[in-house]
């Protein structure tokens, strides 16, 4: 089986939208889980709300471990034949992929650093949790419609 | 149904009366008292009673901080027995009900439950003597093993007539070279190894009392740090099996003391009772710190919500006859408090609000409206039927089993609630744990059109933001205001109207007409709070900019899709990883791990992502238009337990 340079590069597009998303997640997730683990010595108890804002980083590795999954199904790999993709049908997967891959990289480390910060309104005032995870929410937004650009794009690419 | 109504009550009765009233309106539990001795304090503050009063303040001041310490020394106790006790989970079982006579039982018998709690405290100072003791001993032995080949005690180390004995640890080079020194330099010392560590040597250094300046120098040079053992006596082998031997006897000791307090274990239910019943008067108490004295009397203020009133009325003169009550609606000035009250499908959702913030008390309560489209949006972004089921399932489990109360009740209803839109929309879509089950969509797979769904989801968000704005038209008018809600609202919503109509050729005509009368209309008004001419234009003009914001509103709600999108795919994955596995037995069985493990992953992360987008959704796009928030939460005075439930008190 000979590769064509449109399944390279769309194969780098899915691996970026995997990679970048989970990078930027993970540290997004691990700055909230310092902070968190900071606030777990003082008071136990609040470890589900911590946990709550810790997960809420987590989600743009989600977002681009999907758009990484719906490529490689879209170009055929998953069933085991891989599509013959031109190289321009290869730059265009490319580039759908790019929206999810650097805004959930960048809104993975704000939305972090913001629910790093949120820590503190477990802390002092924890009924007030609800209004430190609005904040977070506000962050994702950008994630979540890069995510709905990418698989737009995905979409009505033909092959 | 909405925001309750409040009534103000003003009382005023016998001082001597005072205690028997508050807990008559405690047991009511409807009444929030009002704080009315600062104001009345600054009023009188020249005034011959104010000694008086600050004396009665001091004195209530005094007993509150009382009971706070009885409060914390019942709390300790409690926590300190309970490992001892197998008690029953109230959240599943309820707590206990006491009754009058048993309760006056305790309290006639309190001195010697207080004994007991005494005894608890001693109980726990002896452990953490224990502790602190065993902590030493670990140390000491820590310290003392390396020297455990010296077979001389240690008192005894140290000069003799003509020698000095001496405990040395030094660096395991420094060893070799001292040696060679001391032979080449001809010293009278000896150093014998008594033990080894990974970098140093534990050694007994003996040498001629003539040499001690030299083998001082010698100890410097190559960082020989001698040992202090000038508190202990007999051999190190000696002292640490002596220290083992009281660890254990540490250890035996703990265990009597357990059984000691396991003994004392009868007590946890007195001790909470106790403390539920002090935390009562705690509550009471701080009431009296709001309601002013005079020689005889007292007056008081207070917040009811409206149904209330016979019911207060009635219970207060049921315990006496010398009072005044008069009930008056809230003037323009008043602070009241905020109740919410709605029917039984939207009560859940008002934890929703409260996560926000209360309305203001004359405000609009936002629950009715705010709900349907919370419900709608939590299913279509979870839109899975299968994860619909489960969560329903477990909600409804939790309802039925536990006792909940509060925003925790609502909580879970709410939950409970959102299962079933999940499991609407799972089946419109055709996702059963993605594409385990499958079946046929009532509607679509988003996978295969997702711009229909796209589509609806503009379409939801278009619904809500005009339900938004004619809600503020709505508040505009309540208050009066006809005009500005026909200028601010009314032209809006004849703008975006005509926006929309471009979508459908048929209607482009009237669209453009519409559109144009909207904003033309927009030009001229929004800018009449302006006094010059030039200035009313401009801001008209400026006006229009606020399009843009309605744009982002509606563009949005995509995120209903998007989020839709996320679980279907990933259930998916979860399913598709599983069947690679699948053939032989320990195939079969790491597919069921797989395909429960995943799903249970993927239904955790995407309820959270499908509540905290929803409730996005409502505080920004939503309560963004209309709402006025900031109302305080009303706190009545009322019987508030932890631990069992107090029948009469």
């Amino acid at each position: 089986m000979s590769l064509t340079l449109g399944q390279v590069l769309a194969l780098f597009g899915a691996a970026l939208a995997v990679c970048l998303p989970g990078i930027g997640s993970s540290r997004g997730v691990g700055m909230v889980g310092e902070s968190a683990s900071g606030l777990i010595t003082e008071d136990p108890g609040k470890f589900g709300q911590a946990l709550i804002l810790q997960a809420l980083p987590g989600t743009q590795g989600i977002y681009g471990f999907l758009a990484g999954f719906l490529t490689i199904q879209k170009i055929g790999l998953l069933a085991g034949n891989l599509v013959d993709l031109t190289p321009a049908q290869g730059w265009l997967i490319f580039v759908a992929c790019m929206p999810i891959t650097i805004v959930g990289f960048i809104s993975a480390l704000y939305q972090g650093r913001v629910a790093a910060a949120s820590i503190g309104i477990v802390s002092k005032r924890p009924e007030e949790v609800a209004k430190g995870i609005t904040f977070a929410a506000m962050v994702e937004t950008y994630a979540v419609l890069a995510l709905l650009a990418t698989i737009l794009m995905l979409f009505g690419i033909n092959i | 149904m909405a925001i309750v109504n409040m009534k103000k009550m003003h009382l005023l009765g016998l001082k001597r009366e005072k205690a028997t009233i508050l807990r008559a309106l405690q047991k009511t539990g409807v009444v929030e008292v009002i704080n009315i001795v600062e104001e009345a304090a600054v009023e009188d503050i020249e005034q011959a009673g104010e000694v008086q009063k600050n004396y009665v303040n001091q004195e209530l001041n005094r007993e509150l901080q009382e009971l706070e310490t009885k409060l914390a020394e019942l709390n300790f106790g409690i926590d300190f027995l309970k490992p001892y006790v197998k008690s029953t989970n109230p959240l599943i079982h309820g707590k206990p009900s006491i009754k009058k006579d048993e309760l006056s039982e305790i309290l006639s018998k309190e001195s010697s439950i207080l004994d007991n709690l005494q005894a608890v405290f001693d109980l726990d100072k002896q452990l953490s003597q224990l502790k602190t003791e065993e902590t030493r001993l670990i140390g000491q032995i820590e310290m003392l093993s390396p020297w455990r080949a010296l077979d001389i005690p240690l008192e005894e180390l140290g000069k003799t007539r003509k020698t000095v004995f001496e405990a040395a640890v030094m660096p395991r080079k420094s060893r070799a070279e001292l040696d060679r020194i001391i032979t080449e330099e001809g010293l009278l010392a000896e150093i014998a190894t008594l033990g080894e560590s990974q970098d140093d040597v534990y050694t007994l250094v003996v040498y001629h009392k003539e040499h001690k300046e030299n083998m001082e120098k010698l100890f410097k040079e190559f960082s020989v740090n001698l040992q202090d053992f000038s508190n202990f006596e007999g051999t190190p082998k000696e002292l640490i099996k002596a220290a083992e031997k009281r660890i254990e006897d540490i250890e035996v000791e703990r265990g009597t003391i357990k059984e000691k307090s396991k003994e004392l274990s009868d007590n946890l239910r007195y001790f909470q009772i106790l403390y539920d019943y002090y935390t009562v008067e705690k509550d009471r108490k701080s009431a009296f710190l709001k309601v002013t004295d005079t020689d005889k009397a007292f007056s008081m203020q207070a917040w009811l919500p409206e149904e209330h009133e016979e019911l207060v009325k009635s219970t207060v003169s049921k315990v006496t006859d010398t009072v005044y009550m008069e009930f008056s609606a809230p003037t323009d000035e008043d602070d009241m408090p905020v109740l919410l009250s709605n029917a039984k499908l939207v009560e859940p959702f008002e934890v929703i609000t409260e996560l926000y913030s209360l309305p203001d008390p004359r405000g609009l309560d936002p629950n009715l409206y705010m709900a349907p489209f919370f419900f709608m949006f939590f299913g279509m972004m979870l839109s899975d039927a299968g994860y619909g089921i489960i969560m329903s399932l477990l909600a409804g489990y939790a309802l039925f089993r536990f006792k909940l109360a509060g925003s925790g009740k609502k909580f879970t209803a709410m939950l409970f609630l959102c299962g079933i839109s999940t499991v609407i929309w799972g089946a419109i879509f055709g996702g059963w744990f993605g594409d385990l089950i499958r079946v046929k969509p009532m509607w679509i797979n988003p996978l295969d059109n997702p711009l229909s769904v796209l589509i609806l989801s503009f379409v939801m968000g278009v619904v809500q933001i005009y339900v938004g704005i004619i809600l503020n038209a709505y508040k505009n008018i309540r208050a009066g205001k006809v005009a500005d809600a026909l200028m601010d609202q009314g032209l809006w919503l004849v703008l975006l109207t005509g926006l929309l109509m471009f979508v459908m050729p048929e209607l482009v005509q009237l669209g453009k007409y519409m559109a144009i009368v909207g904003a033309v209309g927009l030009i001229l008004t929004q800018g009449r709070s302006q006094t010059s001419i030039i200035k009313k234009f401009t801001s008209g003009v400026l006006s229009l900019y606020d399009i843009t914001g309605y744009l982002s509103d509606v563009l949005s709600y995509s995120r209903l899709l998007a989020l839709g999108l996320t679980t279907g795919v990933i259930a998916t994955v979860i399913n598709t990883m599983a069947k690679t596995v699948s053939g032989s037995i320990i195939g079969y069985i790491v597919m069921a791990l797989i395909i429960i493990g995943g799903h249970v992953f993927n239904l955790a992360i995407n309820v959270l992502g499908a509540f905290v987008h929803s409730s996005r959704l409502q505080y920004i796009e939503f309560f963004g238009k209309f709402y006025d928030s900031g109302g305080r939460a009303f706190d009545p005075l009322k019987v508030k337990t932890s631990y069992v439930d107090l029948e009469d008190f």
